[in-house]
């Protein structure tokens, strides 16, 4: 909302207070003043009168001049203003003048001498929406009697106003109005504010019928006025206007939009002579084709506020009028209405219907219901003055029910104690007095009359709020709140997360974040572990961000991607979120992405990701949250976007927990990736609800241990889990790990062969193993694999 | 005496090629042949038995002197020749420290996850429970238990992404309060809810459809607006700096009343203004307020008897003020040379 502070000086005195202080003290009390600007600026500034104009020579639209500037002397200026000439007064930029663009200094244009600039209020900085096609084109031509050497040019042009833009708060609609700005001043600054009602203007009976068929319409208000004169505005009225942002039409539409500034009421007029009938009447039950001002038809709905006379439509209340009953320059007689909707279904309308303006966006703010006769008064007022209105009628009113001001009981201890301030009870009720609160006060309880403009207050902790904006937050006594100890954590699932979170951390992992929100193609690729729906945003900005997403693999691959293509080659990466799958589920997940190579490896040259170094990472967590070796297994996965050969599922106490491995060759191929790249999905709730029991220590043999390394060649099918399980089968005493050291295929080794080198660790609890005893245990492996695998030792 | 003349002379043969012994073999060489014991300075001992007396005595004195003195420039060229054999070794295996090392290193931490973190474990501290709401919410939540019905004016402000008339996503953590509440079954309460939210904002460099906020809530028998004060004066020194002054502006929020606007004194100018904070020395980092009495009646408490003070901050914007961001969407582009400059243990 713009004010003009020369429309608010209008109502209060603002002498002594600086732009600076009012805007400080509004922004603390909630009225926000975004920014403060003015309609024009420039120093050294003077009015002149060109005393002659001659073509420079050399030039095809530059002219030499002398001008008067009174006691500034007689000034030489170049201009290239096309209207410049003998005997215009002029606006005159002298030496050192501050203007929006720069600053001016005397010099030499083509050689001549010029000590000043002539000005269009373009270059003082005025916005072109308010001039005239003539105005922007040349400089700008000062009335006759503007007197030479008078240094208050923006005064006189009537562009010395202030303008607060005001970020108003959605409760205070209120102040959509500069009287009320004018009141919150003087709430604030405890200076008087004169604000008197308007006088009815009333000279005839105009009957007119007004009422409604509709609860979406509580007060309805109309006026006749007859033997109008439609013209241009006078200039105090365009200033006004032009100062708030409005532009000027002509004076009947232009008191509407004044009305509206100064008391926060929307009006609609209807020229009355083409109105079928004398009557409007609020409908909400129409449904069709409705022509509007704007010459655009619109689909009326149900339910749509309508005024309506003699069945037809004459205005879409709150937002827009009929071109058939619109007012023109050849309007006589008009009906002035000033009503109150239901807010709510202003606004359904104004966003189906994209209509806005700044009536109906007062309607959805909402109104001050308790002010219709003094806007039609104040409205008839300037009909008579400005349109010379011949006969004023009288103000006829449709209220739905009776209005009830609202009373709201406090004590001043209940508003200290909800604020932690020790204000007096006297300062309580001075605050609320000056809020235009009327305070009855028993000494204890106190019974608070609201002001019919403050529709937000209608509570005690709303009273609250207006001591302390008033009285100002410094009052607030920091204080700790005395609470009972208690033990703070975070949520379990939480906690886990984040043990979860520093582990990938510590090994080297960056966390990522990606949005929520993805395109379909990202529900449908990557969904390793969820196939569950998912939810779909009815209303989506972009295909980009239309679906909640289920997995999350899908979103590292755009990560992965957006870093390969930055030349970031060598990537371990990965994100924790929860997922809200469109079956109502909420699921944990984790998802890791590795590519290129592991630089921790060996000393410049690292090692390429491979599907172990995943199964890593999934053996970390699985160590990590203390899951016995015994109730998970890797079994082979087969997911179209994986290599069916490097790919595995997880699977814990018979759930899948992950499902991991290197990318098909034909997924990279698809994603354009030349790097190896190794994914990971995993369900977290999986891994966060088995249940383990509490760590106990294991016993550590006192005796030394034996570690007797050798190698047996097995068929390709044979797998290094079943061959170490078959192990630790011969001897669960004394076998105390098996260890894999190398595989080999190739020269020596049978196709369809390989070498298994182990290293197998035997030690007793009881005593120091003898050779024999040691021999014997390694005799019985050999013999065990012989037999299951037909396993032969590698000499 | 002619002997021990004989002895120093032998002495200073034998101390004469020590100094010019140049490795190890010369010297066990040198060992081998004068200072073993059928070297010739020990076959001179012989002649101890012709000698008597006092002649005997200084005799005797001047071998071991002798020996003594050879053993000790022995020992030194012993030391002198390991030393420099020590020294070889170290010149040769000198490596280039200056090369890369191996890439041991912390993973970096998407600093939305640094501050979340970071805000948990400074409330935890205090107490607070942490406790998650889900992103997909019902109207119900997200607007009327937050006191928006249908009709607020508030609701234009928040315009959402649904999912069906009555489901959306977020836009706000303040639903969780109503869970909390809802759980707490009406007894006092301190907590802090973190979560993504989600408004339908086109994204730009400080607009994003999806961001993150953590909502405070603590309830119980006369809680006021310096309690809130004192807490988030707390909070905010330990988040931002000691010094750090906290100021409250008016504001609206639908679900508290009184609701204010939390400001900090600008941590790069320290309160004298700098483009950072505008020029205005104060910096605006949250949003709080007192319970709205209605939402405490429609979570279960009784108004007349508990009251609570709320707050939610915006944790995109502390990361971005802290780093100096200049775009929030880098925090959800993931590239790692932005990702790697944030570590957290």
């Amino acid at each position: 909302m713009k004010v003009s502070l020369n429309l608010v000086k209008k109502f209060i005195d603002l002498d002594g207070l600086s732009v600076e202080e009012i805007a400080h003290r509004l922004t603390f009390a909630g009225v926000e003043v975004e920014s403060v600007e003015s309609l024009a600026s420039g120093t050294n500034l003077t009015v002149g009168q060109v005393l002659t104009c001659e073509n420079m020579p050399d030039s095809d639209h530059l002219h030499l001049t002398t001008v008067d500037a009174g006691k500034h002397g007689v000034l030489h200026i170049v201009c290239g203003a096309h209207n410049v000439r003998k005997g215009l007064k002029v606006i005159v930029a002298l030496d050192g003048a501050k203007l929006p663009g720069g600053t001016i200094k005397k010099g030499k244009i083509r050689g001549h001498e010029s000590e000043g600039m002539l000005c269009s209020l373009l270059e003082l900085g005025v916005d072109s929406k308010f001039l005239k096609e003539e105005q922007t084109k040349g400089i700008e031509e000062l009335p006759e009697d503007a007197v030479v050497g008078d240094d208050n040019v923006l005064s006189l042009l009537g562009l010395d106003d202030v303008i607060l833009d005001l970020k108003l708060l959605a409760n205070r609609s209120d102040l959509y109005s500069v009287k009320n700005v004018a009141k919150e001043i003087e709430t604030l600054f405890e200076r008087k504010a004169n604000i008197t009602p308007s006088k009815d203007p009333k000279n005839a009976n105009l009957a007119f019928k007004v009422g409604s068929e509709t609860e979406r319409c509580s007060q309805f208000s109309a006026r006749v006025v007859k033997g109008i004169q439609v013209k241009e505005s006078p200039e105090w009225l365009k200033d006004a206007l032009r100062s708030s942002g409005i532009r000027s039409i002509n004076n009947i539409v232009d008191i509407g939009n004044y009305v509206m500034l100064l008391t926060g009421q929307p009006l609609h007029m209807y020229d009355m002579d083409k109105l079928p009938k004398e009557e409007l009447i609020v409908r909400d039950d129409f449904e069709g084709d409705f022509v509007a001002l704007d010459e655009k038809t619109y689909k009326i709905q149900k339910g749509d506020v309508v005024i309506t006379c003699a069945g037809k439509v004459m205005c879409l209340g709150g937002v827009m009028g009929a071109l058939e009953c619109a007012v023109d320059e050849n309007t006589k007689n008009v009906v002035v209405e000033a009503a109150n909707f239901d807010f709510a279904s202003i606004r359904r309308t104004s966003i189906r219907l994209a209509l806005s303006s700044d009536s109906s966006m007062r309607f959805v703010k909402g109104i001050n219901p308790n002010q219709y006769d003094e806007v039609e008064n104040l409205t008839a007022e300037l009909l008579k003055e400005l349109c010379s209105a011949k006969e004023i009628g009288e103000v006829h009113t449709y209220l739905a029910g009776k209005y009830q001001p609202r009373v709201v009981e406090t004590t001043s201890e209940y508003i200290n104690g909800r604020l932690g301030t020790s204000f007096s009870h006297k300062e309580i009720v001075s605050a609320l007095e000056r809020a235009f609160i009327k305070v009855e006060d028993d000494g204890k309880k106190l019974v608070c009359h609201i002001p019919d403009h403050r529709i937000d207050i209608t509570g005690e902790a709303d009273l609250s709020e207006e001591v302390i904006r008033i009285l100002g937050f410094e009052h607030v006594d920091s204080q700790l709140p005395s609470l009972k100890a208690s033990v703070g954590a975070l949520e379990e699932n939480l906690a886990k997360k984040r043990v979860v979170r520093s582990f990938l951390r510590g090994i080297g992992l960056d966390e990522q974040l990606t949005y929520s929100l993805v395109r379909e193609k990202e529900i449908k690729d990557f969904a390793l572990l969820n196939k569950e729906e998912a939810y779909k945003v009815m209303n989506p900005l972009t295909d980009e961000h239309e679906y909640v997403r289920i997995n999350l693999l899908p979103s590292l691959m755009n990560v992965l991607t957006f870093n390969l293509n930055h030349k970031n080659e060598n990537l371990a990466f990965f994100e924790v979120s929860d997922l809200f799958s469109g079956e109502g589920k909420r699921h944990s997940h984790l998802a890791v992405v590795l590519a290129g190579n592991d630089l921790r490896r060996s000393h410049l040259k690292g090692e390429a990701y491979s599907f172990y170094h995943m199964k890593g990472v999934v053996g970390g967590l699985l160590k990590l949250f203390n899951i016995d070796e015994k109730r998970y297994s890797f079994v082979r996965a087969s997911v179209e976007e994986l290599h069916p050969g490097k790919s595995a599922n997880v699977k814990v106490d018979g759930k899948v927990l992950a499902t991991f491995g290197e990318l098909h060759p034909v997924t990279l191929k698809k994603y354009d990736l030349n790097t190896n790249v190794i994914v990971m999905e995993m369900d977290l709730d999986v891994l966060f609800s088995v249940r383990t029991s509490m760590k106990k220590m294991e016993e550590i043999s006192k005796f030394p241990s034996v570690k007797r390394d050798f190698a047996v060649v097995l068929k390709d099918e044979v797998s290094a889990a079943d061959v170490i399980q078959e192990i630790k089968k011969v001897n669960r005493e004394l076998i105390k790990a098996v260890d894999i050291f190398d595989v080999y295929r190739g020269e020596h080794i049978q196709k369809g062969m390989y070498s298994l080198a182990l290293s197998v660790t035997i030690s007793s609890m009881e005593k120091t193993l003898t050779d024999a005893e040691i021999s014997a245990v390694q005799d019985a492996i050999i013999n065990a694999l012989a037999l299951k695998f037909n396993a032969e030792l590698r000499k | 005496m002619e002997l021990i003349k004989k002895v120093e002379e032998l002495k200073n043969e034998i101390i004469a090629k020590i100094k010019e012994a140049f490795d190890e073999p010369s010297l066990r060489l040198i060992q081998e042949n004068h200072l073993s014991k059928k070297s010739p300075l020990n076959a001179m001992m012989s002649h101890i038995k012709e000698l008597q007396g006092e002649e005997k005595a200084s005799f005797g004195q001047a071998i071991n002197n002798a020996k003594k003195e050879i053993a000790e420039f022995f020992a030194s060229k012993e030391k002198e020749i390991s030393d420099k054999k020590i020294q070889e070794k170290l010149e040769k295996e000198k490596i280039d420290i200056t090369l890369p090392s191996i890439d041991y290193h912390m993973g970096g931490i998407n600093p939305f996850y640094q501050i979340i973190d970071e805000i948990c474990d400074i409330f935890t501290s205090m107490g607070y429970q942490v406790k998650e709401g889900p992103d997909v919410e019902t109207d119900y939540f997200n607007f009327e238990r937050m006191n928006i019905p249908s009709n607020h004016p508030a609701r234009e402000m928040q315009d959402s992404f649904y999912i069906t008339n009555t489901t959306l996503l977020r836009t706000h953590t303040s639903p969780a309060q109503a869970h909390a509440m809802d759980e707490a079954k009406g007894q006092p309460l301190k907590i802090i809810c973190p979560g993504k939210c989600f408004r339908r904002d086109d994204d730009d460099a400080t607009h994003s459809h999806q961001f993150g906020q953590v909502e405070g809530l603590v309830i119980d028998k006369n809680i006021n607006l310096g309690n809130l004060k004192a807490t988030l004066e707390l909070f905010l020194r330990k988040m931002f700096g000691e010094k750090r002054e906290v100021r409250f502006r008016s504001s609206y929020f639908p679900f508290t009343e009184p609701s204010v606007e939390v400001d900090i004194s600008c941590m790069e100018c320290h309160g004298k203004g700098c483009p950072i904070c505008k020029g205005t020395g104060y910096i605006e980092i949250l949003g709080a307020g007192m319970v709205h009495p209605h939402v405490l009646e429609m979570s279960g408490y009784d108004p007349k008897e508990y009251s609570g003070f709320a707050f939610g901050i915006g944790i995109e914007r502390v990361a971005m003020l802290r780093y100096g961001i200049d775009d929030i969407r880098k925090i959800y582009q993931g590239d790692v040379r932005f990702i790697e400059q944030f570590k957290r243990m």
